[in-house]
């Protein structure tokens, strides 16, 4: 089993977490800048307005500019008690007219008699917002702008700035939670058809293989789709596998019916003669169960390995010689000659090697046993698309009729014999499961051929 | 401001400093540290705190000099500006001065359970805080001012200047505002409440009234009979005299009383700060609050005025005090156009005439 991957719920838990984190970080940074430019907004108005009232008391009184700074200018800045509060005024000609004289004005402003500027700095080592409007005189003793200077400590704009991010923040720290609690409700309430489909497999009878009757929304309709579909296969594999397991218990039963009356005669029998006679019979019919069991268990391993191992190249020239060297103590029994006709180079095809082995020498014991008198020629052809296996003999071959036929299981084409009815059918398994056809044909010289006809193996050069 | 009654102090060392008087208080058990204070009060007043606080502080010895608020100010202005450490708490009434240095940096922030209980106006920025509460009265003499006489307001002041002119011609004293900090801050902020104002210094220059330095020399010439009424005077001052049996009456003028709150820091360069918060602290206690309405200022935040004083209701009196307070508005008070209009306009009144 595969190591064990995160819950869907902590996977989908996590991300939305780490989404919602990072909105709520992206929120305080905006928050933050939003309200650190309301503060500004709201406290750069007071000192304006502090800067206008002394503005506004700025006349010209024996021949010199005097101000008579207002007690209200600052009790205006006054609002937020705990700042520190510095101002100047500069007359027209550059010089300090009264407040702090070290309180800097910008060259730009000094001349230039532009409308209110709002700036930050520094002052005597703190943070400072300063205010600066001008101010026209107009008298025969100074004529020319003035500039008035205020300037306040940050703290309260920061106290105002903190408040009002800590306010957004709280916000959004609620709706962060409501959202992952939602998140984890709805998670929980996603995940339910699976739970569902967990519990349904799990209460089910081990021999309950009848699709699952559940409802599931659509994204998880294929699952349940893929688990029905994997249990119809699995249904069909075990009817097969039981169907095969009965066919087995009959097919060997008659045999060692008749085996078991064969050994009785031979029992009984005391004429020397009729005893030979009696065991070659016996003899006869041990080889034939031999053969069915033999070919039984080949099919078996047949159908096993089609289920099991995947397709690799394989040479069919190599796997043929093979097939024919298993094949050749039965051919030389019977005197039969085996040929062998393909080029010496390699002719590649996808595909499980044991079982074609198993097919070939099926399709060429079934010649030595049913048909051939004399000879049996094997043949490779390869074509552009396809490659074909032509296994022939000189014997009568099957009728035409009896074609569909020979490839079911326990088929026999006649009633005495010592075939057991898999051979053809093991073949045509093999060449199933290969997405090969088997065809049979009555060829020229009166040779009987089994064909095997393989696609090409693809991207596999021969 | 009267200096230098030495006799009655017991463990006194008084050393002639260029800038004020300075007192020396040893410390009452085996000496670990040291607080200079550097302030603007009479040593009557002070002495009391700083014994009670060394009750508690036994460790620690104390040296006070005292000086003009004027010259406290220039000095203190002068060692902010080089960094230098001049004392561990400074306090000075001319309540201004202090904001001024506290605003440009020369102070530096405390914070206690003790300084929370300072009133709203008398805490700037957790660095400057009022410890005292004087609210600016008239005194007379008892003697030979009849009781009709007497001014309640300052209308009634004003009224008694122009109906008994020749009465009380050169018998009425105030501050000096040119001279005086605390006569000019005083004199602010009567400009800034009252219309009356301008017309009683007006009724002031008509009658020659005698300009003072300080509330002390008024308040020996009011004792002596040199003069009838004084106005402005610091209530703590007066009603010391007031206790000891000097014949005087004390008025908390009805129409609005200011209040003085003395203001302390501790200095940005201190050479002991610790010292100087605890002294702070100690001033903005109960128990250092109750030393000083009993023995150093009479007058306390929150309580009715003392016995023997001519003051409204208890209920309307806190209607009445208008506390000086500490904030950015002190600031216009310094100001030098400001302080120079504030002079001609007081110089015409009085030369009006």
């Amino acid at each position: 089993m595969a190591g064990k991957t995160p819950s869907l719920f902590w996977r989908l838990t996590t991300a939305i977490s780490l989404g919602l984190l990072l909105g709520a970080g992206i929120l305080a940074y905006a928050a933050y800048n939003y309200a650190h430019t309301a503060a500004d907004d709201a406290y750069d108005r007071l000192l304006l307005g502090a800067a206008s009232q002394i503005g506004e008391t700025i006349r010209v009184e024996d021949q010199a500019i005097t101000t008579d700074i207002p007690v209200s200018a600052f009790e205006t800045l006054s609002v937020s008690r705990q700042e520190r509060v510095y101002y100047r005024v500069v007359g027209p000609d550059g010089a300090s007219l009264t407040g702090y004289d070290d309180l800097q004005v910008p060259q730009n402003l000094l001349r230039a008699g532009s409308g209110p500027k709002v700036w930050d700095a520094t002052f005597k080592g703190y943070p400072v917002r300063i205010a600066a409007i001008s101010h026209y005189v107009s008298d025969p003793a100074a004529t020319g702008w003035a500039t008035i200077l205020v300037a306040q400590t940050r703290d309260a704009r920061n106290a105002l700035a903190r408040e009002l991010t800590l306010r957004a923040m709280a916000l959004v720290g609620i709706m962060s939670i409501i959202a992952l609690v939602g998140v984890v409700l709805a998670t929980r309430y996603a995940l339910r058809p699976l739970h569902r489909i967990e519990q349904a497999l799990g209460s089910r009878d081990p021999n309950d293989l009848t699709p699952l009757d559940i409802r599931a929304p659509v994204e998880i309709e294929g699952l349940t789709q893929s688990i029905n579909h994997f249990m119809e296969r699995l249904s069909e594999r075990m009817d097969s596998l039981q169907s095969m397991i009965a066919d087995a218990a009959h097919q060997i039963r008659t045999p060692i019916t008749a085996l078991t009356a064969q050994v009785e005669l031979l029992k009984r029998e005391t004429v020397p003669a009729k005893r030979k006679h009696h065991l070659t019979r016996v003899v006869a019919r041990t080889a034939q169960i031999g053969r069915l069991v033999s070919q039984l268990l080949s099919h078996a391993m047949v159908s096993h390995r089609a289920q099991s191992i995947t397709a690799s190249p394989i040479d069919l020239v190599d796997l043929a010689n093979k097939a024919v060297a298993d094949a050749i103590p039965a051919a030389m029994d019977r005197d039969i000659s085996v040929e062998m006709n393909a080029g010496p180079q390699p002719v590649f095809i996808e595909g499980d090697p044991v079982s074609l082995r198993e097919a070939i020498r099926n399709i060429i014991e079934n010649a030595v046993h049913h048909g051939a008198k004399t000879k049996i020629t094997i043949g490779i052809e390869a074509k552009e698309s396809h490659v074909v296996l032509v296994i022939g003999d000189d014997g009568p071959g099957i009728p035409a009729g009896q074609w569909p036929d020979v490839t079911r299981r326990f088929f026999r084409a006649s009633a005495e014999g010592v075939g057991s009815g898999l051979g053809l059918a093991i073949a045509a398994d093999v060449a199933k499961n290969h997405g090969a056809q088997l065809e049979f044909a009555q060829g020229e010289n009166g040779m009987f051929l089994v064909r095997m006809i393989f696609l090409r193996a693809s991207g596999v050069s021969s | 401001m009267s200096r230098g009654i030495l006799a009655c102090l017991l463990m006194l060392l008084s050393v002639p400093a260029v800038a004020g008087t300075s007192y020396e208080f040893k410390a009452k058990s085996a000496e670990a540290g040291h607080l200079r204070i550097e302030g603007s009060g009479d040593i009557e007043a002070i002495e009391p705190l700083i014994r009670d606080f060394q009750e508690l502080e036994t460790t620690l010895s104390v040296t006070y000099v005292d000086s003009l608020t004027n010259d406290l100010y220039g000095m203190m202005q002068e060692a902010c500006a080089r960094g230098e450490t001049v004392a561990d708490l400074v306090f000075s009434s001319s309540a201004d001065h202090m904001v001024k240095l506290a605003n440009d940096g020369c102070a530096q922030p405390h914070a206690s359970p003790q300084t929370a209980r300072a009133p709203p106006f008398a805490n700037w920025h957790d660095e400057v805080f009022g410890f005292s509460f004087e609210p600016a009265v008239i005194v007379y003499n008892r003697n030979l001012v009849p009781p009709a006489d007497v001014p309640r307001s300052r209308d009634q002041m004003v009224d008694l200047l122009r109906n008994k002119a020749a009465a009380y011609d050169t018998r009425i004293g105030t501050y000096d505002i040119a001279r005086s900090g605390i006569g000019y801050l005083f004199g602010f902020f009567d400009a800034q409440q009252s219309s009356a104002f301008g017309r009683m210094m007006e009724g002031f220059g008509r009658a020659h009234a005698g300009l003072y330095c300080c509330t002390g020399e008024l308040l020996r010439d009011i004792e002596s009979g040199k003069i009838l009424i004084g106005y402005n005077l610091l209530g703590s001052y007066a009603y010391g005299r007031f206790k000891a049996g000097a014949p005087i009456g004390i008025v908390l003028p009805r129409d609005y009383t200011l209040v003085l709150s003395r203001a302390a820091f501790v200095p940005a360069h201190a050479a002991n700060p610790q010292a100087g918060k605890k002294f702070l602290d100690y001033l903005l206690s109960l128990r250092g609050q109750q030393m000083a309405a009993e023995k150093s200022f009479f007058f306390a935040y929150g309580q009715a005025a003392p016995e023997g004083v001519d003051a409204a209701e208890p209920g309307l009196q806190s209607g009445i005090y208008r506390p000086i307070p500490l904030g950015p508005a002190l600031l216009a008070v310094t100001d030098r156009h400001k302080k120079a209009r504030l002079l001609k306009e007081w110089n015409q009144s009085f030369q009006a005439q």
